[in-house]
This record gives structure tokens, C-alpha cells and sequence, in this order.
């Protein structure tokens, strides 16, 4: 017999269902059916994760845009302005300078404080630039020394270097009287990217007034050595006279150069061209939601992680004791149905 | 060997109509599963009845109505062989021989009866759906739950197999 003999017999004898059984059967599927599942009955057990995950990813999304609209923006945040510091310090008050923004950069540091006329005060400022290139850098030191000159200071030092970025420091020293002006001038050799100006009283009348209280003690001990009638008496005044001059001398060098210092400010500007040194344009209204929805996606996505990570284990656990089971049962059935 | 495919026809609309279309296939695959005319008609009733419970959630679209319901046909036959094997081994105890039919498929030579009764269950499994039932590779394989190319190795395997006890014998 052919393998085409048999798989002919073997058609040709299909089995046919007994009438009784045929009767029963459709006596059973004549019923009526159990009603169609909904949608949730249809994702039963981890079939429902498939269901879960989409909707609440998408819920995460939602929130996350929800937030980013609706939540106000916070202060002082319409202008990405750069760090900006003012500091008056020793008897002076603290005094907030609206620091200038990228596009208005100029105009801005034109309100830079000046020193109090009038008064022995400690100028300096720290100013850094952004600039498109290398030659953009050259140009802006060439233009930076030739603004110091013209205002009657000089270069302290200065340190000019490049590559792949670029960098040029220097630190300028002119008069304090031009001070604000210098710093105005040279903000507008670039992007504003941090400034920082301090103003120090020097304190110059104290040590005026304490030089005064000595030539008066001077004096009078050098009346007193005149009317001195004993060597012992007039030993003493000696040693007190020469100890209030040496003290004099001393206050009066103080004072003359605290005087120097007054007389210059000492700026520190540093100018760069590095990648994003460029203070970015403000964000329109959509960028900044924008931003604030990746925020809290963000932060969604670190909750979401911290959970799978602690939840890691135990899903593995199960997801192993279900392939083991789901083995076996194949196992088993491999083994009923070879016998 | 030709294997000629029966036109599926359109989704039945009801249990009765997939139950009228596919009775004697359910039955016919079981009795071969089985070997056994008694536990193939217990084994097709249980089938409709399963279906009734289960026919809300039958889709047309994933698979016909006849691979549907012989692949419930199979799950409950498995359970029967489990509960069989476990029943089996209680009995061995009482050594109380096991009941089967003499000639299980009428109208087959002694000789082809004889020889199926030497396969496996698998074996019968995957003859009676592709060579009797003239199901294609690719719904037998649904029904098994192996890829299409196991169920052509088995196939083949099983018809030579029944070559050989044929002509053994």
C-alpha cells in the first residue's frame, strides 16, 4: 500500500457524526450565546497591561502638557537675563541693578553704579563676554585696550589665548571717577554673560580723624617736654613723642594709599568664544510650556524607572514562574499525546 | 499526494451554523485523537459546550470558525488525556485493562485500523487534521500551536510510520 493509497482510504472513510450526537450538539449550540465581551472583559489578566500601558502613557503625557500650560511662569523668568550681581559694601545698602539682557546688553550696562563721589571707595567689576569667533575676540581686546586708554587707565595684565576656544582676560585698572563708563563701554564688545561689580568703602575719614586725635597728642606731649624739669620726666615724654610720630607716619601712609587705591577701579574682563558662551534668545510662550512639559515628563520617567526597578525582581519572579508552568504544560502534553 | 483545500465560506453568523458546518470535522478529529467513538462524541459535546461559553469572543478576523473550534476540540481533549493518565495510573494498581474500540474509523481496511492504532496520539493528531480534515499547514498549525514547518516534519513522519505498519503487517 502507497502512501497516496492511504491517505486516499483515509478520506474516502471520514468520520461522520452519529444523528444523536448530531442532536445533542446542536441542541447545545442552538442556546443563546454568552453576550459579547466588553472591551475590558476582552483584556483579561496581564492581557491588561497591553490596555494599561498605552492609556497611561498617554495620561502621563497629558498631565504633563496640562502642567505645562497652565502653570504660571515663574518670576524673572520672561528674560533669560545673565547672572547679574551689585554689591555695596561697608556702610553702603545692598542696592538690585536690572542686569541687561542679551539683545539690550548695552543700553543696560549704561546704568552700571558709579562710585560715590566724594568718598575713598574700593571699584571693581568682573565682566564676561561672549563672542561669535576668534576674530571677533582679537577685535574685541584690540577694542577693549584702546576704550582703557582713552579713559586714562592702563592694562594690569592680560592673557589672550586660542583653539578651539577661545579666551582673552584682562584685568584693567582706570580711574574710579570712569569707572561706570569704562564698564558700559566694554559691555558692548559682546553677550553679556555674567557681571559682577562691587563698590567698597575705604573708610578714609576714619583714619583722617585718628591721624588728627594724633598730631594733637603730638603736640601736646611736646609742650609737655618743654616744661619737663626732671631727666626722668623728660625721658619718658621722649620715648611718648617718637612713639606717636612713628604712629603718625604710619596713619598717614595708610591714608595715602587708600587714596591710591580710591583713585583707580580695577576691572577683570574676560571675553570667550566657546560653543553656547551666547546667551540664548528669550523662549517664546510655546517653548517655555514646552519645557516645562519635558520637566515633568522628566520627572514622570524617574518615578516610572524607581518603580521598575523595585518592581524588577518581583516581575521576574513571576514572569519566570510563568514560563516554567507554561513549559511544563507544553512538556505534559508533548508526553500524553506521543503515548 | 494532493491536499485540495475546501473553500472556507462566509463566518458562520451563529454557534448553530459553525456547529452544522463543522460537527463531523470536531468529531472526526477527536474520534482519531482518541480512538474511541464514546470519548469523541463526550469529548465533541463538551467542545459546542465550551464554545457556547466562549463564542462572544470569537473573531472572524484572527482565524475561521472551523480552526476555532478545533482548537478547543484539542484543549479539551488534553484535559481528558491528563485526567485519563491520571486516572490510568490509579487503575494500574487494580491492573484493569484499557477500553478501546476494536475499529475505531468505519470503512478502513484491518490492515490501515491495525497500523493507526500503532501511532501516537500526536501522530493521529496531525494525520486526521491534514490528510482527513484536509486542513492546510498553516490552520493545523494554529490549531497545534506549532509552526507550519512542524507540522509538515510531523506529518510526513507519521504517514511513514503508517507505511511501514501497513506493509509490515
Amino acid at each position: 500500500m502507497t502512501v497516496n493509497e492511504i491517505v486516499d482510504e483515509l478520506r474516502a472513510s471520514r468520520p461522520r457524526a452519529s444523528d444523536a450526537l448530531r442532536l445533542q450538539v446542536l441542541a447545545v449550540a442552538s442556546r443563546p450565546a454568552a453576550p459579547r465581551p466588553s472591551l475590558l472583559d476582552r483584556f483579561r489578566g496581564p492581557r491588561r497591561l497591553v490596555l494599561a500601558l498605552p492609556v497611561a502613557a498617554g495620561l502621563a503625557v497629558a498631565a504633563a502638557i496640562a502642567v505645562g500650560v497652565t502653570r504660571p511662569e515663574p518670576a524673572g523668568r520672561e528674560a533669560a537675563a545673565p547672572a547679574t550681581t551689585v554689591e555695596r559694601l561697608a556702610g553702603t545698602s545692598s542696592e538690585a541693578y536690572a542686569g541687561p539682557s542679551a539683545d539690550a546688553s548695552a543700553g543696560a550696562m549704561k546704568a552700571a553704579p558709579a562710585p560715590t563721589t566724594g568718598r575713598a571707595q574700593r571699584y571693581s567689576a568682573t565682566l564676561a563676554l561672549g563672542v561669535d569667533d576668534t576674530d571677533a575676540l582679537s577685535d574685541a581686546t584690540q577694542s577693549a585696550l584702546g576704550i582703557v586708554r582713552d579713559l586714562g587707565g592702563f592694562v594690569v595684565s592680560a592673557r589672550y589665548a586660542t583653539g578651539t576656544e577661545g579666551t582673552s582676560s584682562l584685568t584693567l585698572r582706570v580711574p574710579s571717577a570712569r569707572a561706570a563708563d569704562a564698564v558700559a563701554r566694554l559691555s558692548t564688545l559682546g553677550t553679556i554673560l555674567a557681571q559682577d561689580v562691587q563698590i567698597q568703602d575705604l573708610q578714609e575719614a576714619r583714619a583722617s580723624a585718628r591721624a588728627g586725635e594724633v598730631q594733637a597728642q603730638l603736640a601736646a606731649v611736646t609742650v609737655q617736654l618743654g616744661q619737663a624739669e626732671t631727666a626722668a620726666e623728660r625721658a619718658r615724654l621722649t620715648a611718648r613723642r617718637a612713639e606717636l610720630r612713628a604712629q603718625l607716619q604710619q596713619l598717614r601712609a595708610s591714608r595715602a594709599a587708600t587714596t591710591v587705591e580710591a583713585r583707580t577701579a580695577t576691572i577683570q574682563l574676560e571675553l570667550r568664544t566657546e560653543e553656547g558662551a551666547a546667551v540664548p534668545l528669550p523662549a517664546s510662550r510655546i517653548d517655555r510650556a514646552l519645557d516645562r512639559a519635558l520637566d515633568v515628563l522628566a520627572w514622570e520617567a524617574v518615578v516610572v524607572l524607581a518603580f521598575a526597578v523595585a518592581a524588577a525582581p518581583l516581575a521576574l519572579v513571576v514572569a519566570a514562574v510563568w514560563a516554567t508552568r507554561r513549559t511544563r504544560r507544553r512538556l505534559e502534553d508533548e508526553r500524553l499525546l506521543s503515548s | 499526494m494532493t491536499l485540495e483545500q475546501p473553500l472556507e465560506t462566509a463566518p458562520p453568523r451563529t454557534l448553530a451554523d459553525a456547529a452544522e458546518a463543522h460537527l463531523d470535522e470536531v468529531y472526526g478529529y477527536l474520534l482519531y485523537l482518541t480512538r474511541d467513538r464514546e470519548t469523541a462524541e463526550d469529548l465533541t459535546g463538551s467542545t459546542f459546550e465550551k464554545a457556547l461559553r466562549l463564542w462572544g469572543r470569537f473573531d472572524p478576523a484572527r482565524g475561521t470558525a472551523r480552526t476555532w473550534l478545533l482548537g478547543i476540540a484539542r484543549t479539551t481533549a488534553l484535559d481528558w488525556f491528563r485526567s485519563e493518565s491520571r486516572r490510568r495510573r490509579r487503575e494500574e494498581a487494580a491492573a484493569r485493562p484499557e477500553r478501546v474500540d476494536e475499529a475505531f474509523v468505519e470503512g478502513l481496511s484491518p490492515e490501515l485500523e491495525e497500523a493507526l492504532e500503532t501511532l501516537s496520539a500526536g501522530e493521529r493528531e496531525v494525520l486526521a487534521l491534514r490528510i482527513v480534515l484536509e486542513l492546510d499547514g498553516d490552520a493545523t498549525a494554529r490549531v497545534l500551536g506549532i509552526s507550519p514547518t512542524a507540522v509538515s516534519t510531523r506529518l510526513s513522519r507519521a504517514l511513514k510510520r503508517l507505511e511501514e505498519r501497513v506493509n509490515e503487517g
